[in-house]
């Protein structure tokens, strides 16, 4: 799936890696940010690395001050993220205190399956629709984990996922972390205290959400891909906003940013 | 406690609650019952170890609260002694989609509820201070509202998080139900024999746990002198009044990890795991590490001692240091924990 695209670029670089690195440019300096665990948290701390130096950087386990050492933290309270931290304090107090609250400027997540208005679902899947019992899923994915809760609270977040039809859905059949719902204002409805999503970062490009309707376009695309082969790899009819252009490629100093952090080539496995 | 400075020799000090942990899980758990584990996220500190002896006493039809999955409910599912689990999040993490916990969920055996990382500490916050319910702004809009796997005919379900006025505005306002455990066996860092802790690393939700669970037994890395709480008292988040018993089980955790003490076991993360995708696996991985071991030193030869001292030289052993001077020795722990049990 992401194959190293060494005939276009003098330094080569995968999809994961120009996924990380066009999500990390989302994040600006002096931000109060939560990342999740894996290729989110790579983002992050790449952001941190390159230009946002001053990023306040946290993890759901309330990990404060740390960035990873030693490669790829295995999870969120690993202790590849434990050993710089100056703070350590517990959930109730980072996804609760800092994010809830409505503090947190921005945070990524990632998804299983996303849908037009950003609705993600990490819970499971499903033959066709739940109906009006619940039953069980063909295939059980982890659940919601903080993500949920960084899409109620932080004034804006970013989803992570790879670009496959399978993934980029009509609708999801479960709604784990609340994007748009069912578009417009509906967020305001239920009274979230943050924004939701303000981009969808993929294997192929960035899509953005419509400012009326909340239905999420494509925005830019990347070196190596177009955005023909972005729409034949969205199950919706993806529209294609009239501003979308191309997408820079990683410059040498993103790369190297980037690889410092990614130090044990999780990315560059995949 | 022979280290005690003189300064802190006529205070008066609780009796010691050492007792073993076969003796924990016999006096403290039962078929049935609301289990919760502290633990830090799927690949931290967690009492794993307590789930092996759940499953060699035999418990079962267990009702488990994990804030988030571990290999413990990985384990506790994939045996078949968990029957229904409430979960913010249920897999691990980097090492993929929890096998044992899928199995039981795809299969119906075990009935699993969503929640989130932030909604089940608030839960169990409700049920530390008991209020009859916890404000919810989170959960809400979504199928982790709408769905409920314990009442499926309840849809869009509000039995279970249900909906209330907010007096003040009067918007509607999302309600979570507390959360109160019969027992919470909560892996630490180190204890007090007496069952004061500290915890190195982030506490995930073992403060709200350790005062909404009815019953806590504290399962510690390292036993310590009572003189080192009382050098940080700032520290010691889990007092020894809310503390029912004090386990001493070193490398309690593993394969997951405990900042301070030792990494994660990558190698027996990943082979756990794909044991427990299968019913076969699963007996042979509990004939090789859950019923294998007889004690603390055979359950250490289990590991292997290169593998010990390996997964012991962590970067994070610098967190260890202030503490060190006051690790009583296995011996004396001992010797305390022969008076404590028979008490």
């Amino acid at each position: 799936m992401s194959k190293p695209q060494a005939g276009k670029e003098p330094d080569a670089y995968t999809r994961q890696e120009m996924m990380a690195i066009a999500t990390g440019r989302e994040i600006r300096d002096g931000e109060l940010a939560i990342f999740g665990v894996g290729l989110s948290m790579l983002a992050g701390f790449f952001a941190q690395a390159h230009h946002a130096p001053h990023v306040r950087a946290m993890t759901e386990g309330g990990v404060y001050g740390s960035s990873p050492v030693g490669g790829l933290p295995w999870g969120i309270e690993c202790n590849r993220i434990s050993t710089n931290a100056t703070s350590f304090t517990s959930a109730l107090d980072a996804l609760g205190c800092l994010v809830a609250s409505g503090r947190c400027d921005v945070g990524i997540i990632g998804a299983a399956q996303v849908d037009k208005f950003g609705n993600v679902n990490t819970t499971g899947i499903w033959d066709g629709e739940i109906g009006d019992t619940y039953r069980l899923p063909k295939t059980r994915l982890t659940g919601a984990g903080g993500a949920n809760d960084i899409a109620c609270g932080a004034k804006r977040y970013l989803i992570m996922v790879a670009h496959e039809p399978k993934r980029f859905v009509e609708k999801v059949t479960y709604v784990s972390s609340p994007g748009y719902l069912d578009g417009g204002d509906a967020r305001a409805r239920h009274g979230f205290v943050g924004g939701g999503p303000s981009a969808i970062i993929t294997t192929l490009g960035v899509l953005r959400p419509h400012p009326e309707t909340k239905e999420f376009e494509l925005a830019g695309w990347f070196p190596f891909s177009s955005p023909e082969e972005i729409v034949a790899n969205t199950a919706w009819a993806l529209k294609v906003s009239p501003s979308a252009h191309v997408i820079d490629a990683p410059s040498p100093a993103e790369i190297a940013a980037l690889r410092k952090v990614d130090e044990t080539g999780a990315l560059r496995k995949r | 406690m022979t280290s005690a400075p003189a300064i802190h020799s006529d205070a008066a000090m609780p009796p010691a609650k050492l007792i073993s942990l076969p003796e924990a899980v016999r006096r403290y758990t039962w078929d049935g019952m609301l289990y919760a584990s502290g633990a830090a996220l799927p690949i931290g500190s967690d009492a794993v170890v307590f789930g092996r002896e759940l499953l060699r006493q035999g418990r079962k039809d267990l009702h488990t609260v994990f804030h988030c999955n571990s290999q413990q409910l990985n384990l506790l599912a994939a045996v078949g002694a968990a029957t229904k689990a409430e979960c913010g999040f249920s897999g691990l993490e980097v090492f993929g989609f929890a096998n044992g916990l899928r199995r039981a969920v795809e299969s119906g055996r075990m009935a699993l509820e969503d929640y989130s990382n932030l909604s089940i500490p608030l839960r169990l916050l409700g049920g530390a201070l008991n209020w009859p319910f916890v404000p919810a702004t989170v959960n809400i809009g979504s199928d982790l509202q709408d769905r409920s796997a314990f009442a499926p005919e309840d849809y869009p379900s509000r039995g279970k998080i249900g909906m209330v006025t907010d007096p003040f505005t009067g918007q509607q306002v999302g309600a979570f139900k507390p959360l109160k455990p019969d027992l919470a066996a909560i892996h630490v860092t180190m204890a007090d024999p007496t069952g004061n802790a500290i915890m190195l690393g982030t506490e995930w939700s073992r403060f709200e746990l350790s005062r909404a669970a009815k019953r806590v037994v504290l399962i510690a890395d390292a036993i310590v002198d009572p003189a080192c709480m009382r050098q940080f008292p700032n520290l010691v988040r889990i007092p020894e009044m809310v503390v029912e018993a004090v386990v001493y089980w070193p490398h309690g955790a593993w394969p997951q990890s405990s900042p301070g003490m030792y990494d994660v076991d990558e190698e027996h993360m990943r082979a756990m795991n794909a044991a427990l995708a299968t019913a076969e696996g699963t007996a042979e991985y509990v004939a090789k590490f859950v019923s294998a071991y007889d004690g603390v030193e055979s359950y250490l030869e289990m590991i292997g001692r290169e593998r010990l001292a390996k997964l012991s030289a962590t970067a994070t052993a610098f967190l260890m240091d202030p503490y060190r001077k006051w690790v009583l020795p296995a011996e004396e722990v001992a010797k305390i924990q022969a008076g404590s049990q028979a008490a």
